[in-house]
């Protein structure tokens, strides 16, 4: 069947505006504006790399940045993911109560991340927060440990509120691990292998895809990162939980240092190419198995 | 034997354990924000356990004194509702082409427009904003929804364009036939016949806009196109010493989602993972 072509063309149009006004300018100003010194009050003057250069030579803040960023990048899709993986495995076995336990854990990752921001501050809050309360009541003592805003157990604080929280991956695997054949198992089963043994050897193997995917969404996640950090400690105490991201936007949006914020929006969009071309390799994402 | 059923049963305790706790930090917080919603500001701050005396409602009378809840509330509601109903008409529009024809620069347009997958939103934040400024969007409703639409654009593309590639030709193919133009196809045919892929793409549009912080953050100022998610960053600032208020005004923030999610959740379960799992 014939269509003509302009058809075609005006049912393209409106998704490749979007695209252009909300992806494509936006790509291609973070890309130019980064070689500008660009800020607020007219200031626009090319100088090639120097704000590149700035960031790894002079700028402590940006280091601390981009070291927070990559810590929370490997223990998103080292911990994060293999303990979703743990849980999905573990429900599985379809024992009673599976599906409520899914519900369960899914439930943090429905409710806005800006919610959970403030319900983790009163959960750690200092003087009324559920943690210190159980401490105080097992020990007896009073403790006043303030978790978000203390040197010591700031960063800790806050990757909590992201690593245990893995109800995505579980839902993930979970559907990857059910979709398995039965008859695979059960021949596995006759040549007397252990559960362990299935899971490890043929399970997982037959959902590397599945994981692969795991990663790059646990992984990219950290490049976006933002309300739970903005929201509780807004990346102190100090810079101790100071991430890209929110380096980014406090350079853009308080600062008004435009060209450097940019300078940024370039590194975490090549750390975003290379950790998904790094994952695809690694879980030979592109071979198909089964 | 004996050993074996020792090692099951230390085993079944420690996943019973694991479990169990893995349950409690999920839940254990968000009950204690509804609970603690119904104490005084006293109770809260002498006794963080203990169940409310009495039922009162003065938090929540406090919080929506406070603040303008239900303003925000119709605002996430509008937005989210637009930029889903246009993700879905626009996408599928172009997700449909994309999947018949091939034509030069075909495959190209679709290699640009999943590219955006890779890349970090929180990337674009600074342009946006001037681009957004530039064109009198800044602090308006249609701005985010506009922004809101284009986020979910790459996951859409590719939900619909897999499920239009399911769909049989046949049935255009007779329509066609019958004399039905380009247009009309796609809209009285292939439309309704994708009801259930657009279905997906669209639950998992809306989660992204209802829940949105940090664009909606950055795109307006006034309490006036403000959504729900902002509110707690408003909130936190003017209840700093009214704890039942915060509580209330959280746990009238977070409930929605969760009795959403609890009734639609088979539904919510497939589309997550038919717009995760991208091959």
């Amino acid at each position: 069947m014939k269509v003509k072509k302009w058809k075609l063309a005006s049912f393209l149009l409106p998704c490749l505006l979007l695209f252009a006004l909300i992806y494509l300018a936006p790509m291609c100003m973070v890309f130019g504006s980064s070689f500008f010194e660009w800020k607020a009050g007219g200031v626009f003057k090319f100088i090639g790399l120097d704000n590149y250069i700035n960031a790894f030579r002079n700028d402590a803040r940006m280091l601390t940045a981009l070291k927070n960023t990559g810590i929370w990048v490997v223990l998103q899709s080292v911990v994060h993911v293999m303990l979703g993986t743990v849980i999905a495995f573990m429900l599985s076995k379809r024992k009673k109560g599976w599906k409520v336990l899914r519900t369960i854990y899914m439930i943090p990752n429905v409710v806005s991340a800006a919610a959970l921001a403030v319900i983790f501050l009163n959960v750690f809050n200092a003087q009324y927060g559920i943690i210190n309360s159980f401490v105080k009541t097992v020990t007896g003592k009073p403790f006043m440990k303030n978790w978000f805003f203390d040197q010591n157990s700031a960063f800790i604080t806050v990757t909590w509120s992201w690593l245990l929280y893995t109800g995505m991956i579980i839902i993930l695997v979970l559907a990857g691990v059910l979709s398995i054949p039965e008859d695979v198992v059960e021949a596995a089963k006759i040549d007397g292998a252990t559960d362990m043994q299935i899971n490890m050897k043929i399970r997982l193997p037959l959902i590397r895809t599945i994981i692969g995917t795991c990663e790059i969404l646990a992984a990219t996640s950290m490049l976006r990162e933002f309300e739970l950090i903005y929201l509780t400690t807004n990346g102190g105490p100090g810079d101790t939980t100071l991430n890209l991201p929110l380096y980014l936007y406090k350079t853009s949006m308080t600062d008004n240092n435009y060209g450097y914020a940019n300078m940024m929006g370039v590194i975490l969009i090549i750390a975003g190419v290379i950790v998904v071309s790094a994952i695809n390799r690694l879980f030979k994402m592109n071979e198909a198995d089964y | 034997m004996g050993g074996k059923s020792f090692k099951d049963i230390l085993w079944k305790i420690f996943r019973f354990v694991f479990l169990g706790f893995m349950a409690l930090i999920s839940v254990g917080p968000l009950v204690w924000i509804v609970m603690s919603s119904f104490k005084s500001n006293k109770e809260i701050l002498s006794s963080a356990f203990a169940l409310p005396t009495s039922l009162s409602f003065n938090g929540y009378k406090a919080a929506l004194d406070l603040a303008p809840i239900f303003k925000f509330y119709g605002n996430s509601v509008v937005i989210s509702f637009t930029s889903t109903l246009l993700n879905i008409l626009i996408v599928s529009m172009a997700a449909y082409v994309l999947a018949r024809y091939t034509f030069k620069g075909s495959t190209f347009i679709t290699l640009l427009l999943s590219a955006s997958l890779l890349v970090p939103t929180s990337a674009l934040l600074m342009p946006i904003y001037k681009i957004m400024m530039g064109i009198g969007m800044f602090d308006t409703r249609s701005g985010l929804v506009l922004v809101y639409a284009a986020l979910g654009l790459p996951t859409s593309l590719f939900v619909f364009k897999s499920y239009f590639q399911g769909i049989p030709k046949e049935l255009e193919e007779a329509a066609y036939i019958d004399g039905a133009g380009f247009y009309r196809t796609f809209f009285v045919i292939v439309f309704p016949l994708a009801k259930s892929g657009l279905a997906t793409g669209a639950i998992l549009q809306f989660l992204t806009s209802w829940n949105e912080f940090m664009f909606g953050l950055v795109l307006t100022k006034s309490t006036e196109v403000r959504t729900l998610p902002l509110a707690l960053n408003y909130f936190t600032s003017q209840f700093s010493f009214n704890y039942t208020a915060m509580f209330a005004a959280l746990t009238m923030v977070i409930l929605p989602s969760i009795v959403i999610y609890v009734l639609l959740q088979e539904q919510v379960t497939t589309s997550m993972v038919a717009g995760s799992v991208k091959g």
